[in-house]
């Protein structure tokens, strides 16, 4: 049996540099992992959809950006608020060297799964020694 | 099994207004505190996953963020007033050789029970999962919703 979901309450951001447009950032809790080839990102951001993420990778920073689409309908009553919306904004700095070209992401069911390939290490180069 | 109810009851309400109040007050007085421990705990229910609740004139709409789950691993039940959202997020394979450098992405069961302010038709319940949120509506009892009386001039 599997244990039970804690509750995590979102963490709110400042992004560095002010964004043009206004609204709040939350920080979405990420997955890191990664085999010798490739690092995988998983990060939650629900309510975001797929073309709504814009993802940057610039001098070893990772940035990550999610926008949630602003939902037309604010009719209603609200009842009962536990969570805020907002959009959501990270950034890492990756050490590891990453094959930029080959950078995959996708997203599905507000989770953001990106996919780093590492670039090919340098070939350690054998120097022959001749003996004279 | 927890089941959670909307504070609508007068006397709730008046007691959360107090609350607000004192918690008002102790956070000037704090210079502010971060999530005071006089937060009204019956309005925030630490049950996964949160919930937000709207009214409608003819609905009640219940939404919960829970990103990266599969349809067929979420549960929704209605009894009477009832809801019940019952379901397993489950951990990814990350295959052979690979190793966590970051894990804050949590998984495990979750069930949680909310008791609306009135009874719903219970064939009038749709759920829908979009971009990792679920959105239950629920449709009141045809007898609580607004009835448009029309005039008849003579």
């Amino acid at each position: 049996m599997a244990d039970e979901l804690p509750v995590t309450n979102k963490s709110e951001v400042a992004p560095q540099g002010e964004f043009t447009r206004e609204g709040r950032y939350f920080s979405p809790a990420v997955d890191i992992f990664g085999s010798d080839n490739e690092l995988i990102l998983l990060a939650d951001m629900p309510g975001v959809s797929p073309d709504q993420v814009e993802i940057d990778l610039q001098e070893e920073v990772l940035t990550i950006l999610g926008r949630i689409t602003q939902e037309a309908e604010e009719k209603g009553q609200g009842l009962m608020t536990e969570y805020q919306t907002g959009n959501y904004f990270r950034s890492f700095r990756v050490t590891d060297m990453i094959d930029q070209t080959k950078i995959t992401a996708s997203m599905s069911d507000g989770v953001l799964k990106l996919v780093m390939p590492k670039a090919e290490k340098a070939v350690p180069r054998k120097i022959p020694i001749t003996s004279e | 099994m927890v089941r959670w109810r909307i504070g609508r009851d007068p006397l709730w309400q008046e007691y959360d207004r107090l609350q607000k109040g004192m918690n008002e007050l102790f956070h000037a007085m704090s210079g502010g505190t971060p999530r005071s421990f006089f937060d009204p705990l019956w309005r925030e229910a630490r049950i996964f996953p949160l919930l937000n609740v709207k009214e409608m004139d003819d609905s009640y709409v219940v939404t919960a963020e829970i990103p990266g789950m599969k349809t067929e691993d979420l549960d929704i039940k209605v009894i009477g007033d009832t809801l019940t959202l019952k379901g397993e997020r489950k951990p990814m394979e990350i295959g052979e050789g690979a190793s966590y450098h970051r894990r804050e992405r949590a998984t495990g069961t979750f069930q949680r029970s909310l008791t609306l302010p009135g009874r719903v038709e219970p064939d009038g319940v749709k759920a829908n999962y979009k971009n990792g949120i679920l959105t239950v509506t629920l449709q009141k009892e045809a007898k609580a919703q607004p009835k448009q009386i029309s005039i008849t001039a003579e």
